[in-house]
């Protein structure tokens, strides 16, 4: 479970988050949408570590998160092989082991046939396959998502979808996924957070998103120039 | 302007400074990949072979012509050998591979630790608990340390080939004359002192072509501006430190 309190976070002297809250349950996944620049990525970078938060509290079960990037973010002088060894470096398993692990975490993914390849000969949504495979290749507690669909195509986009429905299922997990992408957040999400300069401004579950009459999140789902969101503010 | 600049020479000194106590805390921890260090050691070294040797062996030929046509007028033909042998030793041999290893290896590891960090392979590597000190800057650490010496000691001797060379056309001095004078000139002081050097100059190479990289965000614009700031800083501070070694060591004392 995680849970977050208040959270705030400054760059430069902008409040890129003012206030958000939220709790993810296991075997849930929170969707966390909004356009571009509304404070997703921070908020995902915040829950991960790699930022510390200049207010507020996160509360986690487990440190064990698995990170699937935008990009992929694979080694590219490591093999698919090495890239996921290198997740499991920290419990110093042997070799045996290690392999077995590797073998059906790719199996899972579709891409046990490119386990000596290198990142630069796979397309992009092989690596992003990869990409989900390391992530969870320590069968983690808590896996965030950021935007795991764009710049996919459509077939590539619902395949992605399809694995992240599953591994919540498999692993039941607390699942974060940031996007903007329509069909990833109604697909894959129990419920949505929509985030607009830096503060949560509506919540609810995919259906009940299509449904409000909420301005904000009218306009995001509806993708209309109509509404408070081009004005910058809340 | 002026308050920017320093302020970021600042900043980049204190990160390099930084990284090194780290680094140097996991190689005496026995933290260190091997294997990857031995990859390092061939990228860094071995593939610098070439552009080393073809550097010295020119610097070399200049410097032999220059002291040949100066000692000459002197009469001093058989001080040729040992002459060379100390410019070498003392200063070219570290010089040219620190140089040389800055400009093909420094901007290289800049670029690639920059890209990774743009790329967000950084931030996967911290996700995953590992520290990229010690994933990524120790084995180039270790790898630097072994063929730096390597790298000026080949230097030196192709340097003095090509004063062998050199001195044979220009003055007719026979290689055996050049060879004896070297014999004669060259204390065990500056070996040490050549070893110290290039350990010296691997140290700068490597800490603050990975300080830049690892501090460097935005786009590819910013690849190749850290590229140019990890090639005029190591080249800057090699020449620097190199001075600062030969004024501490060789400076006459009353």
């Amino acid at each position: 479970m995680m849970q977050v309190v208040h959270l705030r976070k400054i760059f430069n002297g902008r409040e890129v988050l003012k206030d958000v809250s939220f709790e993810v349950r296991p075997g849930e996944t929170l969707g966390i949408i909004g356009p571009s620049g509304c404070g997703k990525s921070t908020t995902l970078k915040l829950l991960c570590g790699l930022l510390t938060p200049d207010g507020g509290k996160i509360f986690k079960r487990s440190e064990d998160i698995g990170l699937v990037f935008q990009g992929s973010a694979l080694l590219n002088s490591l093999t698919v092989r090495e890239n996921l060894a290198l997740a499991l470096r920290s419990r110093k398993l042997p070799r045996a082991e290690q392999d077995r692990i590797i073998t059906e975490k790719l199996k899972l993914v579709g891409l046990l046939d490119y386990i000596d390849s290198y990142p630069t000969q796979l397309s992009g949504g092989q690596q992003k396959r990869v990409s989900f495979a390391r992530a969870i290749v320590n069968d983690p507690k808590i896996i965030l998502y950021d935007e795991p669909t764009t710049g996919l195509d459509p077939v590539m986009s619902t395949v992605i979808e399809d694995y992240m429905i599953e591994l919540e299922r498999q692993l039941g997990a607390a699942c974060i996924v940031v996007t903007h992408q329509f069909s990833t957040w109604t697909r894959v999400s129990d419920r949505v957070l929509l985030l607009h300069a830096g503060v949560t401004v509506w919540e609810g579950t995919p259906s009940e998103a299509l449904k409000s009459e909420n301005k904000y999140i009218r306009q995001f789902a509806d993708a209309t120039k109509e509404g408070p969101m081009l004005a910058g503010t809340t | 302007m002026l308050e920017r600049w320093f302020g970021n020479g600042a900043q980049l000194l204190g990160l390099t400074v930084v990284m090194f106590v780290q680094t140097i805390k996991y190689i005496l921890r026995g933290e260190i990949d091997w294997w990857e260090s031995v990859r390092q050691a061939n990228i860094i070294g071995v593939n610098s072979f070439v552009v080393v040797g073809i550097t010295a062996l020119f610097t070399g030929f200049a410097m032999s012509l220059q002291i040949s046509r100066e000692l000459m007028a002197f009469g001093g033909d058989t001080a040729i050998g040992g002459v060379v042998a100390l410019a070498l030793i003392r200063e070219i041999g570290p010089i040219t591979a620190g140089v040389m290893v800055a400009g093909r290896v420094g901007s290289a590891i800049a670029a690639e630790l920059t890209t990774m960090m743009i790329t967000e392979q950084i931030d996967a590597l911290k996700v995953m608990r590992i520290d990229p000190v010690q994933f990524l800057v120790v084995p180039r650490y270790v790898a630097a340390m072994w063929m730096m010496p390597v790298l000026s000691v080949y230097a030196m001797f192709i340097g003095l080939y090509a004063g062998i060379e050199i001195s044979h056309a220009a003055a007719n001095l026979p290689p055996e004359t050049f060879l004896d004078s070297v014999k004669q000139k060259i204390l065990d002081r500056d070996f040490a002192v050549h070893f110290v050097k290039s350990w010296i100059n691997a140290t700068i190479v490597i800490m603050f072509s990975c300080a830049i990289g690892l501090s460097t965000r935005g786009g590819a614009e910013d690849v190749g501006l850290a590229t140019t700031r990890a090639i005029v800083w190591t080249m800057t501070v090699i020449f620097i430190a190199n001075y600062i070694v030969t004024a501490l060591t060789y400076s006459p004392r009353p």
